[in-house]
Order: structure tokens, then C-alpha cells, then sequence
């Protein structure tokens, strides 16, 4: 049998003073009856010659208001006692479902129940998240009446959609908090079946929040672990997580770069030959837009370092033809005549010894080098170049050998990079080095598994107004990724800062407090004027998840973090085996 | 013949009968009885604030012509009356259930139209043909009749009437007048009433109306701003049966009329249509259903098209 209104509780009546149509309409609640936003709700309507229909809805608007009285300040009066008033609480409905579709109108007078069970599966499409294998629920947190909140991993694993858009103004709406949430549920649920096959590359972007995923946090309260069993999930930390950090400037030895994690983070690097094999050079040049011929040298010079490492072992990059009489002062010929390149500065020299020609003549650069560029192209490009030695000269080294993040590799399923302490160029390196290795692997079917990406400010690497190789990289995974299986988690402080395209492939939208002029701008249109007002107003842990399916969005409480954000919050381990792993 | 529409527009035959009130003997029907003041000396009174009793009710009926219909020998007046109650309990004031009727002044029989039915409510005069006069005022006794039908069913507290006391009642009962046909006062007491300040009360005074003994008292309701328009405006005659209680409801009038009257600004017959009162009004005006819609469903019975 399926689920009737006779489930629920009555609630109010369909209003007759206003229009009620099949898709809106207005509920009067009795007695002492409670309406509240985003409550759903079911009416039951009857025609002849179609049967019974039953519409779902979701409460968007609720008021009330004392009916007939024509002065606000006749409330006084009321409350004084001089005058009678009635009370009027209404409600807006927005219809989410018709069953069967059938387009009329409910009658006014019609009973409203709230809709529990059966009847709020319905409403939501929850009967419908399913494929041949079993159920595609994938828990999202909870509904304001304490129901988990589902949303169908179709639409976030790449099957019928992919990418996850979040938005929110940075500190309070929580955007990393939620997008870990989403990765737990997604790796713990056993709602995506490959699970353990997937991987995660979270770019940690600000402070050092995620660099304690792998610990207990000291402040779950009973509470909040509660939630995490209702989910289904496990109120713990991640369980395979590795962390990455880039390498302190300077010193001796090389230590990754991070104050309040001390052990278990690894620095990450790259050597000079993989820096020419992997044709990372693009991604030091951000600002690729409206000079082509720049862009045109770039691509030039890429492919001749990657010919000149072919071969190469690194980590050093030789070269045969720096003639010594030009070498600068502290580089020296190995003993097969060659050149040793050991640090990224001493690249740049070669490159600009290549282009331009020596620097103390009036020489001119390698023909097969310049490709025909004029000087000041060259000399821009130089420029650049130089400029960058500060910022990724520790990130590009010729000393040892590399060790890059390879989210695809090693026996850990969640690879934490670090980029909050590099600056902004080196963190466009960096985003865009890994992206592109990463999307050209699951291209050539390196990987099997799937991969989400989790990136915060996209704004800053797919702007909507600024061409970036490392937004070219971004746009290949929106708009390709999901075939692939490589699924960006991205999350930005504004939508309207971000290129279109990125944040238009996203299947699963989710906002989290706004500013109030950006709740205003279009790329917030699919979400009604109710959920936008709110949007304002969203505290800490709420999000409005909008997927797809269900035609209206969510609004959806999530559960504090079962990982540490910070170091106070790590719960210690102080048992006798945690002691000896330590020292031994 | 069937009843046929004569008329939609009634409206012409109540300016006929005086104004939406009622006619002026159904109002207050004074008369020249010998002046008996019963509080003396003449002079203005005031009284200390004290809370209003509990359960306080107001009661007041609607009357609306609806239409006249003839079946060509003689007229019949279609009308709706309603009559309800706001009781004050706990600090608040609530609406009880009203009710309404619909009656046809001059039927014989019910008549059914659609979801309207129209109770027969036959007039004195056996089949004669009826003025449009007498018709609106059986409609006015009509309205009277479910007043005091509702009245009764009230128990305990203070009963407070729009109009004078007809009805016989357990407990105590006020009645009070807005508009002012009758004198009740020789002119050199008549003196005392532009002096009244709002909140003050004259004396009371004996008043004799179907062999029933009554004491009544004027008393000026406050009429913002002040001191614009002239001091009987503002005026209350306030009635209740002659008793040894008389005196103390007397000094309760002056806690509890000033503090309900209307403000001129919203309710055009402020003062003296009292707050709940003017709500109720509109409820009632309310459940007596649209007047256009009501026109419609006997135009489409009775309108011969």
C-alpha cells in the first residue's frame, strides 16, 4: 500500500482565498498546529476523471497575521484586550512532486498532512535514487525535522552528473567543514561501491584546518556522534590520509613547511627533469591572457626543456651547450663537459643565456630557442621567470630527487597538499602542476579508480574574466572530468567570480551564508527567494544543498567534525601503543 | 406565480426607514417623564479606576436587506440578520460563535435558493400587501429577536447591549445609547452635560420604559483631539435596570467605555462605537457572506433571465 496522508499529521487546510495551483499553493494551519520553513508536506486531491492525486510540497513561506484588521496599530488594541483579532497562519507551499501527474489544481478546503515516511521518501525522490546495483542514497546531512537528508550519488559520482559547487562567505559557512563531510559520506557510507578504489586530493588552502583529518576530535560531543551513527557513518577521523606540505625555504636538509602538524607530514618538491618532462612551465605563467606572443614562447620553450631531459634521470638537468666562458660564476662543468643544473634560479640563467644571449655581450640568443620572437617577448618572459625564482625556487629544486604529490599512488586513499604558506604564484604551480598530471593519468587510464578533487577558492585558479593555463585545466575537469571519473569538490566565497562553466557542470550545488549583495546575483537564481533571504542568516553547520532531482533545495544541518581542525582539538592518544609507535 | 426578483437594490427603501441604525423608536424612545434624579448634588462625577469585571460580554446584531422580490400581488423584504458576542476573559478579548440567519419578511413558507435559505417570517397583517417600511422593520425585529436569543444563552458576568435594556437577565446588564433622539434631562440640568469632561458621568437618573424602572447616567467619552468638536459628541447615555447595584455599574461605566472608544481616525462613528464592538461589526458584516455573491445567486434563482 503506498503511503497515505493518512500517515501524517493534519496540519491545515488548502487556502481558498488565494489561487491554489498544482504546482503552488497556500495552507492554512489549525488549531495549534506548527508550519515551518522547509516542513513537507502532502494533499490529497480528487477529480472524476483523472482519480486521486496527491501533491508533495515543501513549506517556503510561512506568516501570520491578524485578518481584518485594517491598522497595525490595532494590534495595541489587541493586546490590550479592547479589540477581538483573529489570528491568521498560513503557509506557502511549493509542489515538489504530483503522483500521478496529473496538472490540476487541489480544491481549497482540502486537509494538508505532514509528510513522514513513505510520504516524505516521495516527496524528495528518495524512491527514486536507486540503479540496478541497490540504493544511490548517499547521506547529506539532516533535514531540519532530524531526517537524514539524502542525495543521489548519481549526480556526484559522474553516472548522471558530477562536481559539487559550494558557496559561502569564508570563517562562516563552513565550505571545507561540508566538502570533508561530503568526502567522509562518500568514502565511509558503502553508498559508492568502489569506495576504497577512490581517491582524494584536498588542497588546504588556509591556516593549517586540514592537516589533522587523521585525528580524533577532542570536541565531539555524544551528540554529534549520534548524528554520525544515524548517518551511518563511523565518528571517527579519516583513516587513510597522508599530508604533504611544501619544504621550508632555506636551511640544510628539507623540512616540510608547517607549525602546527610536526609529524607524519611529508615535503613535496619537484626536481628540475620533472619539471621539464612533465612540461610544468605553463603553470608559472598565470597571466597568459592577451599576449600571445608570450604564450606562444611559452609553449616553445616547454617543449624544448622537455627534449633536453629526455633521458635524464635528474634530479640535476644537464646541459652540453653552455659554453664555460659564459657560465656564471658558481657553476662548474661536470666531468663530461657538462652542465649541471642544480636549483631552479640556476635554470632560469640557462634559459636566459638561451634567449637572450650572454650577458656581458651584445649576444644574441639560440635560434632554436627564441623561435623568432622579438626581443621584447623575450625579455618579458625572462622577466617573469626571474621574478619567480623567489616564490617556487623551493618547490623546483635540483638538488634531489623530487618528490611531487601523487594522489594516485601510494597505499593512502586521501592526500592532503598544503599550499596556505606559498605564495600566490606558486600556489597556481602547484594547483595547476597537479591537476593537469593528475587529469592527463586518468585520461591515458592510469587510474581505475575514481578521484574527487577538493579545491577552495576557485574564484582565484578559473576566474571569469582572466585566461589561465590552470584554468584551462579546471574547465577540461568540469566539463570532461565526470566521464573520467575525476570529480571536483570546488568552493568558492562567490559564484559570480567564477568562470561559468566550472560552476555550471557542477550537478550538486550547495551555499552556505552569503553576503547579501551576492545573494542577489543570478548564479543564485535556481535557489527561491525564501532560501536566498536565508541564505543571509545560515549559521554555522547549515548548508542548502540543491541537487537535480528534487526541484527545491534543502536546507540541510550537518555534523561537527569527527577530526581535529586545529591542534587543540586533537584528541591524544595516549595508550601504550600509541607511545611506542611514537618512539620506536 | 413564483416569487420573482423585484428588486436587488433595497438600499432606497432602508434610507426610507432612517439610517443603517434602525429606525429612531427602536433606538431610544424617551419620551416626557417626569426628571427623578437619583444621586445628588447635580454636579459632574468621576470614580477611581477599577478592573473590569470577568466575563465581560458586548453583544450586537447586523441586519442587510438582500433584496425585495414580489410574486406580483405583494412584496417580500429578503434579508440576512446576524447577532454575536465578544466576551472579555484573561486579560483578552474573543470572539464567541455568531449566528446567522437568513428570513424573508412576509413569507409564508421557507424559501430555497441554491445554498440560501430564507426563513419565513410572517408579519401582522395577514396577507396584505406590506410597506417597504414595515418590512424593514420586521427585518430590524428580526435582528433584535436573535440579540436577545444570543443574550440569553450568556451566563455570569456583565452583559454590556448596544441600545436600550429590553431583555430580563440574571446579572447585571448595561445598556448604551450613541445617538441621542430623546430628552431626558429639564434644561438646567441639560446644563451640566457640555461641562462633562471625557471620563466624567452625570448623576443617575430614573427612567420608566415599559413598565420597567431603569437608571441611567450620560457620560463623555474622550474624542481626540480634543476641544475641536463640541462636547456632546462625545456623548454616552448608559442604562441599566434600577437596583441597589445600580450606583457601583454607574462608577464601573467610567472605567470601561471611555477606555473602548474608537478613535476617530479609524472608525468614522468614533467615539461612541465601542472598539469590540466595531470588530464584531465586522465579523458579523463578514459571515453574513458577500453581498455581490449573494446578488448573483438570487439573480440567477429569481432574476427570470
Amino acid at each position: 500500500m503506498m503511503g497515505g496522508p493518512e500517515n501524517g499529521q493534519r496540519i491545515g487546510v488548502v487556502l481558498g482565498r488565494r489561487e491554489a495551483t498544482p504546482l503552488e499553493f497556500w495552507v492554512g494551519v489549525e488549531g495549534e498546529g506548527l508550519l515551518r520553513l522547509d516542513d513537507l508536506v502532502v494533499v490529497e486531491g480528487y477529480h472524476p476523471k483523472v482519480g486521486r492525486v496527491r501533491y508533495f510540497g515543501m513549506v517556503d513561506h510561512v506568516a501570520k497575521a491578524h485578518e481584518g484588521e485594517s491598522y497595525d496599530t490595532d494590534t495595541f488594541l489587541a493586546v490590550e484586550g479592547k479589540i477581538p483579532v483573529s489570528l491568521a497562519y498560513v503557509a506557502h507551499v511549493s509542489v515538489t512532486r504530483i503522483l500521478p501527474e496529473e496538472f490540476f489544481p487541489p480544491d481549497p478546503g482540502s486537509a494538508v498532512y505532514l509528510a513522514q515516511g513513505e510520504d516524505l521518501e516521495l516527496a524528495l525522490y528518495y524512491e527514486a535514487m536507486k540503479n540496478q546495483r541497490g540504493s544511490t542514497k548517499l547521506p547529506a546531512g539532516f533535514l531540519k525535522n532530524g531526517e537524514v537528508a539524502y542525495l543521489n550519488l548519481e549526480f556526484l559520482n559522474g553516472v548522471k552528473g558530477g562536481h559539487v559547487n559550494i558557496s559561502g562567505i569564508s570563517g562562516v559557512a563552513a565550505k571545507t567543514s561540508y566538502a570533508t563531510f561530503l568526502l567522509k559520506s562518500l568514502l565511509e557510507s558503502g553508498v559508492l561501491e568502489d569506495a576504497h578504489q577512490a581517491r582524494v586530493l584536498l588542497f588546504n588552502v588556509k591556516g593549517e584546518d586540514l592537516l589533522f583529518l587523521d585525528k580524533p576530535n577532542l570536541r565531539l560531543s555524544p551528540e554529534a556522534k549520534r548524528d554520525y551513527e544515524k548517518l551511518g557513518l563511523d565518528p571517527g577521523p579519516f583513516r587513510s590520509v597522508t599530508f604533504l606540505a611544501p619544504p621550508k625555504k632555506g636551511g640544510e636538509g628539507i623540512l616540510p613547511h608547517v607549525e602546527t602538524r610536526l609529524e607524519g607530514v611529508k615535503a613535496y618538491y619537484w626536481d628540475l627533469v620533472q619539471f621539464a618532462q612533465k612540461g610544468l612551465l605553463p603553470f608559472l605563467f598565470a597571466d597568459r591572457g592577451g599576449m600571445s606572443n608570450l604564450g606562444y614562447l611559452i609553449v616553445h620553450v616547454t617543449e624544448k626543456l622537455r627534449r633536453l631531459a629526455e633521458g635524464q634521470k635528474g634530479p640535476h638537468l644537464l646541459v652540453s651547450d653552455w659554453p664555460g666562458a659564459e657560465l656564471p660564476e658558481e657553476i662548474t662543468f661536470d666531468d663530461l663537459g657538462r652542465v649541471r643544473l642544480k636549483s631552479f634560479a640556476q635554470l632560469v640563467q640557462y634559459l636566459e643565456y638561451k634567449l637572450l644571449g650572454s650577458e656581458t655581450g651584445e649576444g644574441k640568443g639560440d635560434e632554436t630557442w627564441v623561435a623568432r620572437q622579438a626581443r621584447g617577448t623575450l625579455e618579458a618572459f625572462v622577466r617573469r621567470l626571474r621574478s619567480s625564482v623567489e616564490n617556487v625556487g623551493h618547490l623546483i629544486r635540483g638538488d634531489r630527487p623530487g618528490n611531487p604529490p601523487d594522489p594516485l599512488s601510494g597505499s593512502h586513499q586521501v592526500h592532503v597538499v598544503d599550499l596556505a604558506k606559498l605564495s600566490p604564484q606558486a600556489q597556481m604551480f602547484v594547483v595547476g602542476s597537479l591537476l593537469s598530471d593528475l587529469f592527463a593519468k586518468k585520461e591515458r587510464g592510469q587510474y581505475r579508480g575514481r578521484v574527487f578533487v577538493v579545491l577552495d577558492e576557485l574564484n582565484k585558479y578559473a576566474p571569469r574574466d582572466e585566461e589561465s593555463p590552470i584554468k584551462d585545466v579546471l574547465l577540461d575537469i568540469a566539463e570532461r572530468g565526470r566521464s573520467l571519473g575525476v570529480i571536483l569538490i570546488g568552493a568558492q566565497q562567490t559564484a559570480s567570480e567564477v568562470e561559468r562553466r566550472v560552476v555550471g557542470n557542477a550537478a550538486i550545488r550547495v551555499v552556505g551564508r552569503l553576503d547579501a549583495a551576492e545573494a542577489e546575483r543570478p548564479e543564485y537564481r535556481y535557489l527561491p527567494t525564501s532560501f536566498r533571504q536565508r541564505a543571509l542568516i545560515l549559521p554555522q553547520g547549515m548548508v542548502i544543498l540543491h541537487q537535480p532531482e528534487i526541484p527545491v533545495p534543502l536546507l540541510v544541518r550537518f555534523p561537527f567534525p569527527a577530526w581535529a581542525t586545529k591542534r587543540e582539538e586533537v584528541l591524544e592518544d595516549n595508550s601504550a601503543e600509541a607511545l611506542r609507535r611514537e618512539f620506536f | 406565480m413564483a416569487w420573482r426578483l423585484y428588486s436587488l437594490e433595497p438600499l432606497r427603501t432602508e434610507a426610507l426607514a432612517g439610517l443603517g441604525e434602525g429606525p429612531p423608536h427602536l433606538q431610544d424612545s424617551g419620551g416626557s417623564y417626569p426628571f427623578h434624579p437619583l444621586e445628588e448634588p447635580w454636579e459632574a462625577k468621576g470614580a477611581p479606576p477599577v478592573p473590569w469585571p470577568e466575563p465581560l460580554y458586548f453583544v450586537d446584531g447586523r441586519e442587510r436587506a438582500e433584496a425585495l422580490i414580489s410574486d406580483g400581488r405583494r412584496l417580500v423584504l429578503l434579508g440576512c440578520v446576524a447577532a454575536g458576542a465578544v466576551a472579555f476573559a484573561e486579560g483578552g478579548m474573543r470572539l464567541l460563535e455568531p449566528r446567522v440567519r437568513r428570513v424573508g419578511v412576509g413569507l409564508w413558507e421557507p424559501l430555497g435558493l441554491g445554498e440560501l435559505v430564507y426563513e419565513p417570517l410572517p408579519l401582522e397583517g395577514g396577507g396584505e400587501p406590506l410597506s417597504p417600511m414595515a418590512l424593514q422593520e420586521g427585518l430590524a425585529k428580526a435582528r433584535a429577536l436573535l440579540e436577545e436569543d444570543l443574550a440569553k444563552g450568556l451566563e455570569g458576568g456583565l452583559l454590556i447591549v448596544d441600545g436600550p435594556v429590553r431583555l430580563r437577565r440574571q446579572g447585571p446588564v448595561l445598556g448604551y445609547i450613541k445617538t441621542h433622539w430623546a430628552r431626558y434631562l429639564p434644561e438646567d440640568k441639560e446644563a451640566l452635560i457640555p461641562t462633562l469632561r471625557p471620563g466624567e458621568r452625570t448623576p443617575m437618573f430614573r427612567v420608566r420604559r415599559g413598565g420597567q424602572e431603569l437608571a441611567s447616567w450620560y457620560l463623555r467619552l474622550p474624542l481626540p483631539p480634543e476641544g475641536v468638536r463640541p462636547p456632546e459628541s462625545g456623548l454616552l447615555r448608559v442604562e441599566t435596570p434600577l437596583s441597589p447595584e445600580a450606583k457601583g455599574l454607574a462608577d464601573l461605566s467610567l472605567s470601561l467605555f471611555p477606555a473602548l472608544a474608537s478613535h476617530p481616525v479609524k472608525d468614522p462613528r468614533a467615539p461612541q462605537n465601542l472598539l469590540p464592538v466595531g470588530s464584531l461589526e465586522r465579523e458579523l458584516s463578514r459571515r453574513m457572506g458577500s453581498r455581490d455573491l449573494v446578488g448573483r445567486i438570487l439573480a440567477r434563482y429569481l432574476g427570470g433571465g
